[in-house]
């Protein structure tokens, strides 16, 4: 049977990763894949990080959108932000329909049913669909190593439903369905799924890196480093959501940073050649845990013992990107070093009203 | 044709094979695959044609059924002809994508050898599992041996894919009995498969030269006007349905009747009305019963969504009584049987002849029905008859005197 070779695209790198120009990079590429006029949060930073993806991306893209704010909040029938072709899938089906697309267009390309160079095919999936009900889905698509991007926008919780604890909702995290009382007074018992990792470790011939928004060059550099990659790639996007995280609106790109700097949010790249993490990417500055829980307030219930307990998962987190510990974040690890969240009485009655 | 038939030949297969040697002529573009029996040896099949170089299509090894199903929805929304298929559990562990898959219009199409769900989880052919999708949009019908499952295979892709129609297909046959049982299955020509069946060419694919959104959110008063028109593509399926079956018929050679197929129901007071595989005994047992005098005859239904009301209405009505095959469960229903009956019953309600209808639990868990049960329903009806009403709806054959 003769068949057709595939021709793939190849993004170049934009300038100045991480340092310099965070906000500004004339490499910007100006088209807007994802356009203004969806019913998105002010300050949402999954759709901050739809567009910068997108933008990345450019026009021969096709995006997939299981169900999650990114669906619910983005698609309005006969008015979608979407200047690419775009479908809904189940939220259990984020890796799967992706990988069909994907499996279509190799077909199609090979026998000469499609013309044009192997289009970008990216899943926008949440963390609730990817880390709980598609994980499956996600991780055979992984596996199979289709030449797909998926990306998992991490608001740490479901949103769209009324903000309901995932795997990705941290220790400490309040939500409707694990609120603070006094016989579980700091709220979520349980610490995030190492989604990345679990990504890294289990699939061998996958991409993988975590970014956040609060680094847009960095980002967008990782997800066409993604798309240039032949075969699948997995991000994980700390994409903070102003409705269940309850802060300020104008802070999303700055808890996109702090997060990174508490060390609770780890960025690394996974080489799955080499098969090795590349730890290299440094923030600014390192700080406490309370910086970046004090903005919010689904930490407003946390005592003085829960800020410590988180203190010790984000020191975890650094020592395991091999990164010295100054003696200040390890004092923070005993109780006595902090005092309860002043704001706990406020933050509760806000987030009642959520 | 003359070079078409040349390259026509007869091979002894089964009905899995049967459905693999269809998806084949048919050039399928991307193949999703999930174990379990009995289905499992359709994909076999396409997996050696594939590693063979016999079909150029992308064959995807699923992680489940959900899998297999979503990622059938989304190669076929980017405009590739898609196979898939289950059995059993497998079809219901599928069940949240047949709705997306019907309204968004993607004629994936899905072969099915039937199996028990669990329990009792045996390997044997209950309807059930298919049939508890009946309403999600998908054309649906029965084959009775592996011949008519690779024709059925063929012209659900030409019906499916017309863009007059856009829907997906269930093509389900019974396990074991047709999926597992060779027969003589004749394979024709590329060429008048090709002028069958064009290529796959969906409106609105996903394309970034034509960006389209599919499935977006939508506000209750927009609901209404999208299931309409899938109401109305089911319902505007029977023209097309009956325009493929006469064009196949004339490339082809075989012609069938796409609704119901009538054995010996001439003169017949009494009939069966069943699906797929046990049609093949019904026909045996019915040929000794009629040389021993009883007027009993077969309506066997091949297509049972769309539902051909009208016909079952006009054909039914010819009879004194209808015993229903059902092969499936539908618990606590109607006639606390299975799901025909009450089909049967509302399409006959608005006869002025109305036959009376009762309903055999036959054949369940995948048991053969044998002839001597088929002598017993046949009494049964003839009983009803002679006393002008029925005894009880639904009788479980083999439980009772």
């Amino acid at each position: 049977m003769a068949t057709i070779d595939i021709e793939r695209q190849m993004l170049p790198m934009l300038g100045s990763p991480n340092t310099g120009a965070r906000f500004y990079n004339p490499d910007l590429p100006e088209g807007e894949p994802f356009v203004p006029g969806h019913r998105t949060c002010a300050g949402c930073g999954p759709s901050i990080q739809y567009r910068m993806t997108s933008k990345a991306a450019g026009d021969n893209t096709i995006l997939v959108g299981p169900t999650g704010c990114m669906y619910v909040a983005n698609s309005s029938y006969l008015c979608t932000p979407y200047n690419v072709p775009w479908a809904h899938t189940q939220i259990g089906s984020a890796g799967s329909f992706t990988a069909g697309v994907a499996a279509a267009y190799e077909a199609m390309i090979r026998k000469g049913k499609w013309k044009g160079k192997f289009p970008n095919i990216i899943c926008e999936a949440g963390d609730g669909s990817v880390s709980d009900i598609g994980l499956a889905s996600v991780s055979g698509a992984l596996y199979r190593n289709h030449d797909c991007l998926i990306i998992c926008y991490d608001n740490e919780q479901y949103a769209n439903t009324g903000i309901q604890a995932s795997s990705r909702t941290p220790y400490g995290g309040m939500t409707t369905f694990s609120p603070p009382g006094p016989k579980v007074p700091e709220a979520k018992t349980l610490f995030p799924k190492d989604l990345g990792r679990m990504m890294a470790a289990g699939h061998p011939h996958c991409y993988v890196a975590t970014a956040s928004v609060g680094y847009p060059i960095d980002l967008m550099n990782k997800v066409r480093k993604a798309l240039n990659h032949r075969g699948a790639a997995f991000l994980l996007m700390y994409t903070p959501c102003q409705k269940g995280f309850v802060y300020e609106t104008p802070r999303s790109i700055d808890l996109g940073r702090l997060v990174v700097e508490c060390g609770m949010f780890p960025m690394w790249e996974w080489d799955p050649a080499k098969r090795e993490y590349d730890y290299s990417f440094r923030p600014q500055n390192m700080r406490g845990v309370a910086d970046y829980l004090k903005l919010q307030g689904r930490f407003g219930h946390l005592h003085a013992a829960h800020i410590a307990t988180l203190q010790k998962f984000a020191n975890g987190q650094w020592r395991m990107m091999g990164v010295e510990i100054p003696q200040a974040l390890m004092d923070a690890e005993n109780p006595d070093a902090h005092v309860g969240m002043a704001a706990a009485e406020q933050a509760a009655a806000i987030a009642h009203t959520v | 044709m003359a070079t078409a038939a040349a390259s026509r030949r007869t091979v002894r297969i089964n009905g899995c094979v049967a459905a693999a040697q269809a998806a084949k002529y048919a050039d399928v573009d991307v193949i999703t695959a999930y174990p379990i029996r009995p289905y499992t040896a359709t994909m076999m099949a396409l997996a050696q044609m594939v590693a063979n170089g016999e079909l150029d299509a992308e064959y995807i090894v699923a992680d489940s059924e959900h899998s297999q199903l979503s990622m059938a929805h989304g190669a076929s929304s980017s405009g590739a002809r898609v196979f898939t298929g289950s059995s059993g559990v497998g079809v219901q562990f599928a069940y949240e994508l047949y709705s997306p898959i019907s309204g968004s219009r993607m004629p994936v199409q899905m072969m099915i050898a039937d199996r028990t769900l669990d329990p009792p989880g045996d390997f044997g052919s209950e309807h059930t599992d298919a049939l508890s999708t009946r309403d999600m949009g998908w054309l649906m019908g029965w084959s009775c041996d592996a011949q008519e499952a690779f024709d059925n295979h063929l012209l659900a892709f030409r019906i499916g894919e017309d863009p007059r129609v856009l829907l997906p297909q269930m093509v389900c046959q019974d396990g074991f009995f047709v999926s597992h049982i060779t027969a003589d299955v004749d394979l024709p020509d590329t060429g008048q498969v090709k002028e069958f069946l064009p290529p796959y060419k969906h409106p609105y694919p996903l394309d970034p030269r034509h960006p389209v959104s599919h499935g977006p959110q939508i506000m209750p008063e927009q609901g209404p006007p999208l299931q309409l028109e899938r109401a109305r593509a089911m319902e505007g399926s029977v023209p097309v349905i009956e325009q493929a079956h006469n064009e196949f018929a004339q490339i082809f050679g075989r012609k069938y009747d796409p609704w119901l197929e009538e054995f010996m129901t001439d003169g017949a007071d009494v009939v069966f009305f069943l699906q797929g595989g046990h049609g093949v005994t019904a026909r045996y047992a019915i040929r000794h019963m009629r040389e021993r005098g009883a007027k009993v005859g077969m309506v066997r239904m091949k297509t049972i969504r769309p539902y051909p009301t009208d016909r079952i209405n006009e054909v039914l009505s010819r009879f004194k009584v209808v015993g229903v095959i059902e092969t499936n469960m539908s618990l606590g229903c109607v006639s606390s049987g299975g799901v025909l009956y009450s089909e049967v019953c509302g399409a006959l309600y608005e006869s002025a002849t109305r036959p009376l209808v009762l309903s055999f639990m036959a054949g369940m868990g995948g048991e053969a029905i044998v002839l001597k049960e088929f002598y017993w329903m046949t009494q049964k009806m003839l009983d009803v008859q002679k006393r002008g009403g029925i005894e009880k709806r639904t009788h479980w054959v083999g439980f009772e005197e």
